[in-house]
């Protein structure tokens, strides 16, 4: 069981002005071990509007994003790219013990991880990264043109000047919703099930 | 006297660097040959090569800069340097100036840093910060390891003065060579000049720093005889000639002695102007524009197993010259494009214009000729019966906009394109050829000269925010980093590098002469990334 206060919620906050991780101790600090320091995370309630993009999934079939969004299921999103080696490699293990701790609701959540180094994320090469990571049926990687790309993470504030500045950020939305839950930072997979399970149960 | 015990000293340095540390902090293999495991509360487990130090803390260990997390350095210098309250927060984090604002780290405190996450100020480090299973000994080992990281700076390095080679293998056309040569000896000594006026500023992220005057040196590394005598010429140029970096060079039919030497000898080699790179993407040195003639492979296979409106391919017909580099990238081109009927036909010396008759002979309309020839070979094709199928022409090897296409040809001929196309790169382009009239510089191959041009801006904006952190890994990793927002690409629409990741511009265009003659190109297709 995770205790609440690990995971406090805003709404419509800006994010943008949230300072760094900083590490408590500093400036005679009193030092603090409790998890919100080493792994703040802030969820806030957002609206986004979906761009009407073409992206290619890691199947290589050329698919429109809004359409991927809408098929009845409730949608996890993040961004990562296959070469990044410090923290999507963390968010995407993360998507994978949320997708198994789901159970019979895996068919009810579209997980969805779309690349922000599209150029380099062919693919092939996003089937090896979800093979690495054991994704389920139900979660797919996105690549596409660069354009594309950029559109998908600037519609949903993800965008971040280039690939080496990202943060790491979950999405997610029930069904046919207009509001998305917006997770920055580091979620474990049981953070990400309960917001996920809160979800389901309206949808 | 002194310099010599200097490089003697950090070539020890070198060697003596625990091997099982290195293997536990780079690869995450413990002696026994077992991966390391660690977790992240509550209990996501990652092992190996997941969880190698260097994923994050870099091979430099010097760390960087994710998003808003900052990986700090690992260093023994960093990590057992004591508290300094008032130290220089911009500072790169190898630099003496470089701040501490917690106390040093004891061996007892660092192995408790490793294994629970928990900071020498008894704070809990970043959930990034993976928390580790390890023995004693493997500790102490890894440990060992950490003391002695990046502890000098690198070779190549001293009194004001940084030593760069560039190297040519003697295969190497020589307007090319001309070219390169030319435009590094006009940037050195404008380097140097504003060195002498009183120093670069650098714009590093942190606000400005002034940067040391260093003195560029240029070392050109003139390699002689059959490829397999260049590593020991290489091993004695750099042993008489230590150097930070290699920049730029000109290459012929093979670059792999340089880039196999630079991997064992831990040399960057930076951006060389060669058209058959060696495609190691695990390997850390070697950093190259583009897959050069492997990525026009690449694009002609996608043009002919991608494009559905057209009619399938009968068969496929290569031709190229044995000695030449068109037979590796004919070879690239086979593996692309399984299931389609494909015929090399090589040419030998000899009487060119027969022997490509002889190829082309009985090419059918829906056959598909793939050219990887020289200008020289291609001007031939006029004196020959039109040829009424699709072609595709190696852009590189052709002559780009230069490529002596005879106008019965520029109908059907497709020139595969792996830059920015001309019309859209003209702002771009500019930079270089202001720059290039105002050092009197003639232009005499401008790609190659665009190309080398570019390579020293970018080290040049490297090292500018290095302060004087000149370590050789640091410099690949710097790169890596600041390459996506670069805002001088020359030739191509943008660069983008990342660990794991050699070859900065991925794509390319199919382009055809607009006209009979002349070198308008147009384009038939998207940017395609293969
Ligand atoms: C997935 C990324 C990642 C990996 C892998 C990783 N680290 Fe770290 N490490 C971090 C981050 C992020 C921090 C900074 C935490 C903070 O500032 O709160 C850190 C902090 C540290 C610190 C504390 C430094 C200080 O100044 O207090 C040490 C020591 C350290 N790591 C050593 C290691 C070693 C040794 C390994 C390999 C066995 C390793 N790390 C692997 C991300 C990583």
């Amino acid at each position: 069981m995770f205790a609440k206060n690990w995971f406090y919620s805003i709404t419509l906050i800006s994010i943008m002005g949230l300072a760094p991780a900083s590490r408590a101790g500093d400036a005679g600090q009193k030092p603090r071990s409790d998890d919100a320091a080493s792994r703040p995370v802030v969820t806030t309630t957002v609206g986004y509007s979906v761009p009407d993009v073409q992206l290619v999934r890691d199947d290589g079939k050329q698919v429109s994003l809004p359409a991927e969004m809408n098929d009845g299921r409730a949608v996890v999103l993040n961004f990562i790219f296959t070469t990044c080696s410090s923290f999507c490699p963390l968010s995407s293990q993360t998507f994978r013990e949320f997708q198994q701790e789901l159970g019979p609701d895996r068919e009810r959540v579209h997980l969805m991880s779309i690349s922000i180094d599209p150029e380099q994320d062919t693919p092939a090469r996003l089937r090896d990264y979800a093979h690495k990571f054991a994704a389920g049926p139900g979660w797919q990687h996105y690549t596409g043109t660069l354009a594309a790309s950029l559109a998908a993470q600037r519609a949903f504030g993800a965008y971040r000047g280039d690939k080496m500045s990202h943060t790491p950020l979950t999405l997610m939305r029930a069904a046919g919703a207009k509001t998305w839950r917006r997770i920055d930072g580091f979620a474990t997979p049981s953070e990400l099930l309960s917001e996920c399970r809160q979800l389901l149960a309206v949808q | 006297m002194l310099l010599v015990a200097l490089f003697a000293a950090q070539a020890s340095a070198q060697e003596v660097a625990d091997p099982v540390g290195e293997a536990i902090y780079r690869r995450g293999i413990l002696p026994s040959g077992q991966p390391i495991t660690a977790k992240r509360e509550p209990d996501l487990q990652i092992s190996g090569g997941d969880a190698a130090c260097s994923n994050c803390h870099r091979r430099s260990g010097l760390g960087e800069l994710e998003g808003h997390i900052r990986i700090p350095p690992v260093t023994g210098a960093a990590l057992f340097r004591p508290r300094v309250h008032d130290g220089n927060v911009g500072a790169p984090p190898n630099s003496d100036a470089a701040y501490s604002r917690r106390d040093a780290y004891s061996k007892e405190a660092l192995a408790r840093a490793i294994r629970e996450g928990v900071a020498v100020d008894g704070s809990q480090l970043n959930y990034l910060m993976p928390h580790y299973s390890l023995a004693d000994a493997d500790m102490a080992s890894l440990i060992g390891y950490l003391k002695g990281l990046t502890r000098f700076k690198s070779p190549g390095v001293n009194a004001g003065v940084l030593h760069l080679a560039t190297i040519v293998t003697p295969d190497a056309d020589p307007v090319k060579r001309r070219a390169m040569l030319d435009v590094l000896d006009h940037y050195f000594a404008d380097t140097n000049a504003a060195a002498l006026a009183g120093g670069l500023h650098s714009r590093s992220p942190q606000g400005a720093m002034s940067m040391p005057n260093y003195r560029w040196q240029l070392h050109i590394w003139e390699l002689t005889g059959p490829a397999s005598a260049w590593d020991q010429q290489l091993r004695t140029h750099l042993e008489h000639e230590p150097v930070l970096a290699v920049i730029s060079g000109v290459g012929g039919k093979t670059w792999a002695p340089i880039h196999r030497f630079c991997e064992q000898a831990g040399l960057p080699c930076l951006f060389p102007n060669v058209d058959l790179p060696v495609v190691a993407e695990h390997d850390f040195y070697s950093l190259y524009f583009s897959r050069g003639v492997l990525l026009e492979a690449d694009l002609i296979a996608h043009a002919i197993t991608g494009d559905k409106r057209l009619p399938a391919a009968h068969r496929v017909v290569q031709i190229y010259r044995r000695d030449d580099i068109g037979q590796q990238a004919a070879n690239a081109l086979r593996g692309g494009v399984a299931g389609v009927d494909l015929v090399d036909r090589p040419l030998r010396t000899g009487n060119g214009k027969q022997q490509l008759a002889a190829a082309l002979r009985d090419i059918g309309s829906r056959d598909v000729v793939v050219l990887w020839l020289r200008p020289q070979d291609l001007a031939l094709l006029a004196a020959l019966p039109s040829v009424h199928s699709r072609v595709f022409i190696s852009g590189l090897m052709g002559g780009l906009d230069q490529s002596p296409v005879p106008a019965a040809s520029r109908g059907v001929a497709v020139m595969v394109y792996a830059f920015d196309l001309p019309d859209h790169r003209v702002i771009q382009t500019d930079y270089p050829l202001g720059w290039f009239r105002i050092n009197h510089i003639p232009v005499i191959d401008q790609r190659v000269q665009t190309d080398t041009w570019l390579a020293c801006v970018l080290l040049s904006e490297t090292l500018s925010h290095m302060s004087d952190s000149f370590v050789r890994d640091y410099l690949v990793e710097r790169l890596e980093g600041m390459l996506d927002h670069q805002m001088l690409t020359g030739y191509y629409p943008r660069l983008s590098l990342a660990p794991n990741q050699r070859f900065a511009s991925k794509g390319g265009y199919l382009v055809k002469f607009a006209e009979p003659s002349g070198s308008r190109l147009v384009a038939e297709s998207e940017w395609i990334v293969p």
